[in-house]
């Protein structure tokens, strides 16, 4: 093996303890059906293409570790300076928080906070325009969802609050 | 064949047909004109639009936001050489030169004249073959669709972006995401954990949301989104394209139109490829081939009218058996599932005269777009200097709506941010997502067809292939010699493309 070990060397790794895995799980994993028909006996039973999965894992991670020390690819991770990396995770946890968000405060109101966080952390200072567009957008995609194509967003909650904590 | 196309015309001339092709097609060039933005993440997160509406809206919507976007890609490419696409990376060889000697205008004009002629040649020609190839396809029982599923998937892998064994490795990742849910022949329930919203699977429109248009996103913003472009950008100097001008390029343009249309049919190839070679080939045929570079409207009519002939023969794969020969026409297969449509053998049978007026769309949405982008050039002139810091997360607002509509189900958003940090990872450590979707949206079917194979053979599975189906046993045999040689090939071009970028 030529070269030394790298960024992909680690993913093989990854795929051949995931195939090992595959194969622990497959036996306790899978439903095992009801009833036998005679049918089912000469079918595909459904542990059999996972295996084939497991082995595809097995085989080719394998080939993919000894082939990882010739690989002279770079992990683009490392290219990335601090600011980069506060921008990109700002912004998954910003998604993640947003996904919860949707649903506790609707969609308008949690999409005008998203947007007025992120523009400002991407660097827009012109904070009119942030107010604008995070208040017309997010209203503007509710009601093309909800009136043009009868489809539903979740709405700010404002009668599930009202009735759970301010009941009359 | 010939009644399903008479009546597929007459179903396609409708006008919200062509409302929906004509929003389709500005929104396409709208997103292909921003650089950092792509046509596949437009159309990944203007999917679930296509949802709501008939057929022959939703569809004939995306194909107008695809073209669109091919074509609207070479607009930053030509005005600031920045490449909008992967596809006007050769557009931007002659377009920044013709810019700088006052001729912008000039080159948008060639580009959208030879974009046309490219996508609706190519077009008229998928619609002539795409029914003796049904026939051929409709003679597929399960043993050949299953051996033809494996060998595309196989040479998805081999001509995708990086290493070989990487390909292969997301293709299997691919097929263990499809296993997750019920199984598709006894619906018996695998790997879900006892966790109930997994139970009936991975939703693909998360999916493909996810690893499609998040991490061009979270790509975008790693430097401050500030506007890409600052200088004035004009396209008044230098007058309007002349006929002469255009007859000169005529030679040109009908040979990219036959490069792309021959690299369209074949699956993974893409827009990229057929640039180049278009390019590469107008060099190799000019008499003053060192002016290749310095400004010549014959290099943007070869690159632009390549790539945008690969729009139509990439459906044919597509329609006939129902294998998505690139990452936009998986997102196509996204609205015909979700329209109730399989793409395969049966689609043709089924709904013919669907899939013509499909066709037939598409060559009007060519004429639509010559007519929308001739007037629209000034309009896109300007949208490559739109602050990215606004419309980014805008982009991000509609993914998550667009997301959440389908089924309202919370489980969508968090698979979608799975999903787009996943996607994101990926690029960054090279791993190509496109097998990935494809053998997630091609693993239940070929596993379906391998179980009906395995009871057809009644216990002798191999004496079965080799004997009474010797076209499965010969594609079977024929799948690692075609993904060495494809590999090979999309391997040696791509080291081309890269000599020529640097």
């Amino acid at each position: 093996m030529k070269g030394k070990a790298n960024f992909n060397t680690l993913a093989a790794v990854f795929f051949l303890v995931l195939a090992v895995a595959m194969f622990l799980v497959i036996p306790h994993q899978i439903e095992e059906p009801i009833i036998v028909l005679a049918e089912d006996a000469m079918s595909l039973k459904a542990e059999v293409f996972p295996q084939l999965v497991a082995a595809g894992f097995l085989g080719l991670g394998t080939w993919f570790f000894f082939k990882s020390f010739s690989l002279t690819e770079t992990n683009q991770f490392l290219e990335l300076d601090r600011t980069a990396l506060v921008n990109v995770g700002t912004t998954l946890v910003a998604m993640a928080i947003y996904a919860w968000a949707m649903l506790v405060l609707g969609f308008v109101v949690s999409g005008a906070i998203l947007i007025a966080f992120l523009a400002t952390v991407y660097g827009n200072r012109n904070y009119y325009l942030t107010a604008a567009v995070s208040i017309a957008v997010p209203v503007a995609i509710f009601f093309t969802f909800t009136k043009l194509l009868a489809t539903s967003l979740p709405p700010f909650p404002i009668d599930t609050f009202l009735t759970r904590y301010f009941i009359l | 064949m010939w009644d399903f196309f008479l009546e597929g015309v007459s179903l396609a001339l409708r006008w919200d047909t062509f409302a929906a092709m004509s929003i389709g097609l500005l929104l396409g060039m709208f997103v292909g004109a921003l650089p950092g933005f792509t046509t596949l993440m437009a159309m990944a997160i203007l999917l679930p639009l296509s949802f709501f509406v008939h057929p022959l809206i939703g569809i004939p919507f995306l194909l107008g936001v695809y073209k669109g976007g091919i074509y609207g890609g070479s607009i930053p490419a030509i005005l600031v050489s920045m490449p909008g696409t992967g596809a006007a990376v050769a557009t931007t060889f002659d377009g920044p030169a013709l810019t700088k000697k006052g001729k912008a205008r000039k080159a948008l004009e060639i580009a959208l004249f030879s974009s046309v002629f490219g996508d609706l040649s190519s077009d008229i020609v998928t619609i002539l073959f795409i029914g003796p190839i049904a026939i051929v396809a409709l003679m597929f029982g399960p043993p050949e669709l299953a051996a033809v599923l494996l060998l595309a998937l196989i040479v998805i892998a081999a001509t995708s972006a990086g290493v070989f064994v990487k390909g292969l490795l997301m293709m299997v990742t691919g097929m263990l995401f499809s296993l997750i849910g019920q199984d598709p022949i006894g619906a018996l329930s695998r790997f879900t954990f006892d966790f109930f919203a997994i139970r009936a699977g991975i939703p693909l429109l998360p999916m493909l949301i996810g690893v499609y248009a998040l991490p061009e996103i979270l790509t975008a913003i790693e430097r401050k989104a500030v506007a890409v472009v600052t200088q004035k950008i004009s396209t008044k100097e230098g007058g309007r394209l002349t006929w002469p001008e255009f007859r000169s390029c005529l030679p040109t343009i009908c040979r990219s139109t036959a490069i792309g249309t021959m690299i369209g049919v074949v699956p993974g190839m893409g827009q990229v490829v057929a640039a180049f070679m278009g390019y590469a080939a107008a060099k190799n045929a000019s008499k003053t081939p060192e002016k290749f570079g310095t400004g010549e409207l014959e290099g943007v009519a070869a690159a632009e009218a390549a790539n945008n002939a690969v729009n139509g023969p990439t459906m044919v794969p597509l329609l006939t058996l129902g294998i998505p020969g690139d990452n936009i026409t998986v997102i196509l297969v996204g609205a015909f599932i979700a329209q109730g449509l399989r793409p395969g053998p049966q689609l043709m049978v089924e709904q013919g005269p669907l899939v013509y007026a499909i066709l037939v769309a598409m060559v009007c949405a060519n004429v639509l777009f010559l007519v929308l982008g001739y007037f629209a050039i000034p309009l896109f002139a300007r949208v490559v200097g739109i602050r990215r810091s606004i419309l980014l997360p805008l982009t991000v607002v509609f993914a998550f709506a667009g997301c959440y509509v389908v089924r309202s189900d919370p489980m969508d958003l968090a698979m979608l941010v799975f999903f787009g940090a996943f996607g994101y990872a990926a690029k960054k450590l090279r791993f190509d997502v496109t097998p990935m979707v494809m053998a997630f949206i091609l693993t239940p079917t070929i596993e379906y067809s391998l179980g009906q194979t395995i009871i057809l053979a009644q216990g002798n599975l191999l004496g079965y292939i080799v004997i009474d189906r010797p076209i499965t046993a010969g594609l079977l045999l024929l799948t690692p010699v075609l993904a060495f040689l494809m590999w090979r090939r999309s391997t040696r071009l791509r080291r081309a493309i890269a000599e020529g970028i640097s």
